[in-house]
């Protein structure tokens, strides 16, 4: 556990401020049942354990676990297999996040049950597949992340003019849904890794924005879906 | 007290991070078989520490889920129905400052950009950055909350913003930027600030909690992208000086 005692100092600073302000408005101004209260105190102190495995965990497990696939694959793939390979992590990933599912389930509610959820999981699994893989094709080629952004965020906004007004904020929200906390740490260090190896490319300038590009995916998926469907 | 037992139900949890972790450990496999070949003793090493991620992950949840989700509603409602509904602004901003702070991959995004960026920039510089915004768009959304005003209005706009500000900020404060929105709309904050937001719309006349709590995730996605590129501006007018 060497190392481990930084984390846990970490997640008591992180979960403290939380708790802080909780406790000073439940005996000021707005005073919850005790139960509830409880509830809290347990949970925090849960969070607060939570965190630091987690801390230490992703540091000496998924971070160098994402880096050393990030590092390994230039060397030994060819081009058009580590787009694949991208777009394959995106696609799966995508898949088995929780998040996904409860967005499924809005979707079917707004749609009323007209669009499934397998319809929208593999839609919105295409959408991040096709932005990772477009991601690394910048890390690779080393096109400027703005174009690709702004392009991404424009499609967005001409589409939520056409898509059904009630699909513009779920499909807004949906951006946030394929970047947990268990594919996040991987995907960073993925990127970090594979941009430290390429020539020309720093980790840095370059290894960032695979999150931010995934996150546009899953957005586009669900407009056409209701411009589709609306 | 029979709710307190409510801690021991993790079984939801577990397979929540079992399914989201399998396809990364499978990708992971699938190289060190045909092309890493790592020694045994350190993928055994790499591999304690997912599990320790794992169980860590599963108690996090669960304490957010059980002790924190409550605790949200109970708080939306008793401030909701309070007769002094503008106070929720100034908490909102608290709480989207608090959440934001205790996000596990906010900490870890601020602690992968002080690595590659050999301490250039500041794990802590990135994490204050970021949940200042996330505070500030937060409360905005209980402004949204509060008088009803179609989300698309402040999201479209921040948008537009952020795409004009991609001609003016650098490459790797860009690319910070925007995975920061993916990483802000974590667990702890879109459970805790989505569970205020649902207290509130539930006790407000007209308010639809369904669909009043839609679009607040946008904001809090909107907001480190904004926030973050305004602190590279900084950083890049300090390197001209």
């Amino acid at each position: 556990m060497k190392g481990y005692r930084e984390n846990l100092s970490e997640a008591l600073q992180a979960v403290l401020p939380i708790t802080l302000v909780v406790m000073i408005l439940q005996f000021s101004m707005v005073s919850m049942p005790a139960v509830v209260f409880i509830r809290f105190l347990l949970g925090a102190l849960m969070v607060m354990v939570g965190l630091s495995l987690f801390l230490h965990g992703v540091k000496t497990g998924l971070l160098p676990l994402g880096e050393l696939v990030g590092v390994e694959m230039p060397k030994r793939a060819s081009f058009a297999f580590m787009l694949l390979l991208a777009f394959i992590l995106g696609f799966v990933v995508t898949v088995a996040d929780p998040n996904v599912r409860v967005l499924a389930h809005q979707v079917d509610v707004v749609s009323g049950g007209e669009i499934n959820r397998n319809i929208l999981i593999l839609t919105v699994a295409l959408g991040v597949g096709f932005f990772v893989a477009l991601a690394m094709l910048r890390i690779i080629v080393g096109i400027p992340i703005a174009y690709l952004l702004a392009g991404g965020y424009v499609l967005v906004i001409i589409l939520s003019f056409f898509t059904h007004p009630d699909f513009v904020p779920i499909g807004f929200d949906a951006g946030g849904v394929t970047t947990g906390p268990v594919t996040v740490p991987f995907i960073l260090a993925f990127g970090v890794g594979t941009a430290s190896v390429l020539g020309g490319r720093s980790s840095i300038t370059d290894g960032f924005g695979l999150v931010g590009l995934a996150s546009i995916g899953p957005v586009i998926g669900v407009m056409i879906l209701g411009v589709v469907f609306g | 007290m029979t709710e307190l037992l409510e801690f021991l139900y993790i079984g939801e949890v577990v397979e929540e991070v079992a399914v989201a972790l399998g396809p990364l450990i499978l990708f992971f496999i699938f190289f060190q078989v045909f092309f890493l070949k790592l020694p045994r003793e350190y993928v055994f090493n790499l591999l304690k520490g997912v599990v320790m991620t794992s169980v860590g992950l599963v108690l996090f949840l669960q304490g957010v889920k059980v002790g924190f989700l409550p605790t949200g509603t109970a708080m939306g409602e008793i401030l909701g129905g309070s007769g002094r509904p503008w106070f929720l602004i100034p908490i909102g901003f608290g709480f989207g400052l608090v959440a934001t702070i205790a996000e596990p991959a906010v900490r870890i995004l601020s602690f992968e950009v002080e690595k590659a960026s050999n301490g250039a920039i500041r794990a802590k510089v990135i994490l204050i950055t970021l949940s200042l915004g996330v505070a500030l768009f937060v409360a905005l959304g209980m402004v949204r909350t509060i008088y009803g005003i179609p989300v698309h209005y402040l999201v479209i706009p921040g948008y537009l913003g952020a795409l004009a500000m991609l001609k003016f900020s650098d490459q790797t404060f860009t690319s910070i930027a925007f995975d920061a929105g993916g990483v802000a709309t974590g667990p702890m904050t879109v459970t805790f600030v989505m569970a205020l937001s649902v207290g509130v719309a539930s006790v407000m006349e007209g308010r639809n909690p369904i669909l009043d709590g839609f679009g607040l995730i946008a904001l809090v996605g909107l907001a480190p992208i904004l926030s973050v590129m305004v602190l590279g501006l900084f950083y890049s007018s300090g390197r001209r000086r």
